[in-house]
């Protein structure tokens, strides 16, 4: 018989705990910090996926979110459940990831960047003055309401995001060990030499950044089940870009376990400085500066840098020799 | 057709007008991005620090902006010289996407501090001339576009004259050419950078007042300013003065014609400059004139 590894036993344990919160009856407020934590932290898994691994400085996760959450909350005007409009959300965002690759592809570094950047802005300013459905008091500038979300409670919402987190991870690690992340990662290195040794760079280019659109969608979704409310301002707001972004980069860029730190990091302050308004921002940015300049590698760099894992991996092998010759 | 042809007219002009305004804006995007190749993603934010900043001196000391500038550029220069020496360079010797997400943190922290002094309310800059027209035969000119067009092009001049008759001009302009080639005649490269950061935060400076006096800013207008100037750039070439004048105009006509042929139609005004860039950008990614 084959005995699982010890680590992938307590990733289980840690998500089979998670899952366990709403029903033992942990503070509602918990369940809110977690649910952000979740949103941030699926969102900053895609953004290292094309960032860290792809290469890609995508400056464009609300476009993603935005146009996902829209479709969430149009379905549920013309009468479809929220399930399906999770989906269709998450769908949508892919799709428009694949309607523009065929542009956004051909320009590359500093190009790419700002290509991107366009997007969100233009899709901004499409839906502020676009109804397509309900009558003046919902569409253009003030946005629509999902409905139909009534019935779900913050367990409901928890699961979910839960779910999205935990699958975003899984997602990356399956990816880093196939030949699809191998060749993510030459394209980084290097784009022409991936091209010349037989690399399809805009295949394994696309596969990356629908993967990215779909995750971050249904993200986003998820995020308007919990908060029913979607404006232009708010669905395109740049602060969608800049959660993955601080998370990735202070955790640890084209590192596995980069955005899970920077995530914590990122939601923790954003509830801790919750009542400053813009100075939370303003600090959120210095802090993002500081570690640009002092630790380019984020902390999880800095901390296998300094060694910090290997004490706790070498309890973890220890443990795992005992357990085979008990086993034996 | 004649009628329209008169209807043409104003939008025309004001487009034209309007355009000197983007190139202030793209000039200092352009000084950097030609010496680094690195897009300063902060730059319209900077702008609009520029505005506020024009914006606080009148209600301070109830001065005229344009007399603000002499307080403004050098501590925007100053502002922008230290910004580059302590964060963009060092970050630099990393990468290029390590310098480009500092611009982005830099971005941030001054839309955050100016949402901070100034609260996230809409303003402008209002002056007893700015709303003032004139007419010229049968047309009615704006003061406030025609300041845009005589700034744009008195910063347009003024930075040329720089680049080609001072040393350190020369420099800036060796460096963006073939760097690698400049540092070997002795130029320092850092430097060079540091001072090319330090003229584009002087032009935004510039920039921020020509933009406050035309329309309304609020702390998070600077995005929209960022993509059009980079627009200007890609269709008018880097180091080209003529051709950065052209994209100004160009994107200047986007603007109020689209608006005009569109019946007046907001969403058209404000996605017309956002398609062009696109489009031109995807079809030449490296630019119209890219080398």
């Amino acid at each position: 018989m084959k005995i699982p590894r010890l680590t992938t036993l307590a990733s289980l344990a840690v998500l089979v705990v998670l899952a366990l919160f709403p029903v033992i009856g942990i503070p509602l407020s918990w369940l809110n910090y977690l649910f952000t934590f979740f949103i941030c932290l699926a969102l900053a898994n895609m953004w290292n996926l094309l960032a860290g691994y792809t290469g890609l400085i995508c400056l464009c996760p609300h476009a993603f979110v935005g146009l996902a959450g829209y479709t969430l909350a149009i379905g549920s005007w013309v009468g479809v459940p929220f399930q399906a409009g999770l989906i269709a959300g998450a769908a949508v965002a892919a799709l428009f990831a694949l309607l523009i690759s065929f542009p956004v592809f051909r320009m590359r570094g500093i190009y790419f960047a700002i290509g991107t950047l366009i997007l969100p802005e233009a899709l901004k300013a499409w839906f502020n003055y676009w109804r397509p459905v309900g009558n003046v008091y919902q569409g253009m500038g003030a946005g629509y309401s999902v409905t139909g979300v009534e019935g779900v409670t913050l367990g409901d919402t928890f699961w979910l995001g839960l779910a999205i987190a935990a699958a975003s991870i899984f997602l990356v690690h399956i990816i880093l060990r196939a030949r699809l992340g191998l060749g993510l990662t030459a394209i980084r290195d290097n784009e022409n030499t991936a091209a010349s040794a037989g690399v399809n760079v805009f295949r394994l280019k696309l596969y990356s950044f629908l993967i990215a659109a779909f995750i971050m969608g249904i993200a986003g979704a998820a995020y308007y089940i919990y908060s029913p409310r979607i404006n232009p301002v708010g669905g395109f707001n740049i602060s969608w870009l800049l959660l993955p972004l601080m998370a990735t980069v202070i955790g640890g860029e084209g590192l596995e376990e980069g955005p899970i730190i920077g995530a914590a990091i990122v939601t923790f302050l954003r509830f801790l400085l919750a009542d400053y308004g813009a100075w939370s921002l303003f600090i959120q940015g210095i802090i993002l500066l500081v570690v640009v300049v002092v630790m380019p590698q984020g902390i999880a760099g800095l901390l296998r840098q300094v060694g910090a894992y290997r004490f706790p991996l070498r309890l973890f092998q220890a443990v795992e020799g005992r357990i085979h010759e008990n086993v034996k | 057709m004649e009628d329209f042809l008169i209807e043409l007219a104003p939008p025309l002009i004001r487009g034209i007008l309007l355009g000197g305004l983007y190139v202030v804006i793209a000039l200092g995007l352009s000084l950097v991005f030609g010496v680094m190749k690195l897009i300063n993603v902060a730059h319209g934010d900077l702008v609009i620090l520029g505005s506020y900043f024009a914006y606080a001196a009148m209600g301070w000391l109830g001065i005229d902006p344009f007399l603000s500038l002499v307080v403004g550029v050098p501590l925007f220069f100053a502002f922008g010289f230290f910004v580059q020496k302590f964060i963009i360079n060092r970050t630099f010797r990393i990468s290029l996407d390590a310098a480009l997400i500092a611009c982005f943190g830099i971005s941030v922290v001054v839309q955050s501090l100016c949402q901070v002094i100034w609260t996230p309310f809409s303003r402008s800059l209002t002056t007893p001339y700015q709303l003032r027209s004139f007419a010229v035969g049968e047309l009615t000119i704006s003061v406030r576009y025609l300041l845009d067009f005589i700034g744009g092009l008195a910063v347009m001049i003024a930075l040329r004259e720089f680049l080609r008759r001072t040393y350190l001009g020369k420099a800036i302009s060796a460096a963006s050419q073939n760097e690698p080639v400049a540092e070997r005649m002795g130029i320092n490269p850092n430097r060079v950078y540091s001072f090319a950061f330090a003229i584009a935060m002087a032009c935004a400076a510039v920039a921020g007042v020509l933009q406050g006096l035309t329309f309304y800013f609020s702390p998070v207008s600077g995005p929209p300013f960022l993509i059009i100037s980079f627009g200007v750039i890609i269709i008018g070439g880097l180091g080209s003065m003529a051709g950065t004048f052209i994209g100004g105009m160009i994107f200047g006509l986007t603007q109020t014609l689209g608006a005009h042929l569109s019946g007046g139609s907001m969403m058209v005004q404000m996605l017309a400059p956002y398609l062009l860039v696109f489009v031109v950008l995807s079809v030449r990614p490296q630019g119209i004139f890219g080398r």
